[in-house]
């Protein structure tokens, strides 16, 4: 597992510290830091708490997803 | 309601299908891709029945979802072959169900073996990837380690328990959208 930060994006509010059952990341100089990325069990929860979107994961299997709304998704693609 | 209109619904439910007694349909019919609806029109409903089951039950609900799961779980597993060890049963379980719910048994890297054993407490990490419960419940908006999640731990429960013998709990550590980490404890 591979995870990375964009530094320059990241806010250090520390929100992926807190949330990260398997502390995965750390704050070093108000950044976050994923310090065991080994420890990582690919919920990405932190991306979707990480109001800078500034997480990266590579390696990650990537669970099916049926949640979209397939009107709202016929209206997107009509309008992107 | 016009006439047309009605001899138009009545047309598409008409064909030249002769339907024998002894047809035994091998395939689903519509084709998977066809039932994206169904889908979402069942996920749906699954998501409400949950949702007015919490409103009039309460914390009962639980009890309801975990009893349905464990029912479930027994179920299935009662064909599998009976094994003493819990972490290849786990392994046997994953592969079995691979499609409606995928997990993986999971150990931080500090920890030399999957079965741990800490606080007088014996238990298994398990990551679940994919679930048709989480799906649900996020197509529904609704939060995640509900009623619902309990039709999961019973499932497992059970499964554990038919085919090893031996009592399990299940446990919540962490919800995401890609994967929850969960604890199989055991008694």
């Amino acid at each position: 597992m591979e995870i990375h930060v964009d530094k320059d994006a990241c806010v250090g509010c520390g929100l992926c510290v807190k949330d990260c059952p398997m502390h995965v990341y750390e704050l070093q100089e108000n950044v976050s830091v994923a310090v065991r990325p080994n420890n990582c069990m690919g919920c990405l929860s932190c991306h979707e708490i990480c109001p800078a979107q500034a997480l990266e994961h590579r390696g990650i299997y990537g669970a099916r997803r049926h949640y979209i709304d397939i009107k709202v998704c016929e209206m997107l693609r009509k309008v992107i | 309601m016009s006439a047309g209109y009605i001899d138009e619904m009545h047309e598409a439910f008409h064909s030249d299908l002769v339907y024998r007694a002894e047809d035994i349909p091998l395939d689903c019919s519509p084709k998977p891709k066809d039932l994206e609806q169904t889908l979402h029109g069942l996920m749906k409903l699954n998501g409400l029945v949950i949702r007015s089951l919490e409103e009039i039950a309460g914390r009962g609900a639980n009890a309801v979802t975990y009893r349905a799961g464990k029912k479930f779980g027994h179920e299935v597993a009662q064909y599998f072959q009976k094994r003493e060890d819990v972490e290849g049963a786990l392994h046997e379980l994953s592969d079995l169900l691979r499609g409606q719910y995928s997990f993986e048994v999971w150990k931080p890297e500090d920890k030399e073996k999957f079965i741990i054993e800490e606080n007088g407490e014996t238990f298994i990490y398990l990551v679940f990837h994919d679930c048709i419960v989480r799906q649900t419940l996020r197509r529904n908006g609704l939060d995640q380690g509900g009623p619902l999640c309990q039709t999961l731990f019973g499932y497992v429960v059970g499964a554990v328990e038919e085919i090893t013998g031996r009592k399990a709990k299940l446990e919540i550590v962490h919800t995401g959208p890609n994967a929850c980490l969960k604890k199989l404890i055991l008694k």
